[in-house]
């Protein structure tokens, strides 16, 4: 995952709000791309670009609603900030039902805008962050052993190492050296924070 | 819709037994209150709690079936409410009703946790749906 400067992309088929929301954001030090149309955003889509999306509900071709939705299928997390000038309560909850960060009706002050472009590229940021912790918990797991898996699982479920002997039928002697293993390449310092690791990345 | 009587299929069936579960519908005595629990009145067990506390005490219990949000209750703010349901409730949903073509509430809700905003009038109907729904 990159960590080039966020940009914030919008979304509009309509030239004059493209360019003036483009100017807007830059007026901000933002950095600001446009895409005419859902179909453009998606040929250039770059899940590992930073950011957050400005898109409109209603445009030809498929509609913003049907982008999010997309982007949602394909595990993406960059924030949507909807903004429409027709918008409805049932438009407004269906956005907010599929995960969108915001949705702004028009006309709105620049001010309101540019306040929630921050929140969403903070949020986006808060994203990759745990993205970035789980995929680094991800990979030490993939580097232990299967003997090795089999003791993390046993451990972490509260078990003692002469239960997990028992369960593995080795001795306990195998079963130390093998947690001596699990923790060195987990990197965790404590039962407690190896617990923590696999919670983070298989929630309850 | 509201004033029409209609009965409604809200009791679940549980082990070869039936039970039947609680509605509860919050908010002060509005106008907008009285519309909401004359269009749930086709269920069985719809309560109204019209204090904040008594509304997150019937949330608790194990029969609750959904929380309705029908207007502000006046110790706290719709978000605050909405915001302390839903930490307390984490799977309970809860269906907020706002006036027709307010967005920038039914946004806000959303965002504090509402598991759907209904504008009413007119959508007594998708009301009357969702609670089934959450009665199941």
């Amino acid at each position: 995952m990159k960590d080039s400067p966020q940009t914030v992309i919008v979304v509009d088929d309509d030239d004059a709000v493209r360019n003036s929301l483009r100017m807007l954001l830059k007026s901000a030090g933002i950095n600001a791309e446009v895409s005419a149309s859902a179909q453009d955003y998606l040929a250039s889509y770059d899940a590992t670009q930073g950011g957050c999306l400005l898109l409109d509900v209603r445009m030809p071709g498929m509609s913003g609603l049907e982008l999010q939705q997309e982007l949602n299928m394909r595990g993406a997390t960059i924030p949507v900030i909807f903004i429409t000038g027709n918008g409805d309560i049932p438009m407004a909850v269906e956005a907010m039902q599929h995960g969108a960060f915001d949705f702004l009706q028009k006309p709105f002050r620049d001010q309101d805008l540019l306040d929630r472009v921050q929140r969403a590229l903070s949020r986006d940021t808060e994203n990759r962050s745990r993205l970035r912790h789980t995929d680094r918990i991800r990979e030490r797991l993939a580097s232990l052993s299967p003997r090795e898996r089999e003791v993390l699982n046993l451990v972490t479920q509260g078990k003692a190492n002469k239960m997990v002997a028992s369960d593995l039928g080795v001795s306990q002697r195998t079963v130390e050296i093998h947690r001596a293993h699990v923790m060195q390449k987990m990197e965790a310092s404590s039962l407690a924070e190896l617990v923590r690791m696999m919670m983070t990345i298989a929630p309850p | 819709m509201a004033g029409s009587k209609q009965n409604f299929d809200d009791a679940a069936t549980d082990g070869g037994s039936t039970r039947v579960r609680t509605i509860i519908v919050a908010g002060q005595s509005s106008q907008r209150t009285r519309d909401v629990l004359r269009a749930l009145s086709g269920f069985q067990n719809v309560v109204w709690p019209t204090t904040l506390e008594s509304a997150l005490a019937q949330s608790s219990a194990a029969d609750a079936a959904c929380l309705v949000i029908a207007d502000d209750l006046k110790e706290e703010p719709l978000d605050e409410f909405l915001q302390e349901a839903r930490d307390r409730h984490r799977n309970l949903p809860i269906f907020v009703i706002t006036d027709p073509d307010d967005v920038a509430e039914a946004v806000s809700a959303m965002r504090h946790g509402a598991t759907a905003v209904i504008e009413i009038p007119p959508s007594y109907a998708t009301l009357c749906d969702e609670v089934t729904r959450a009665t199941r």
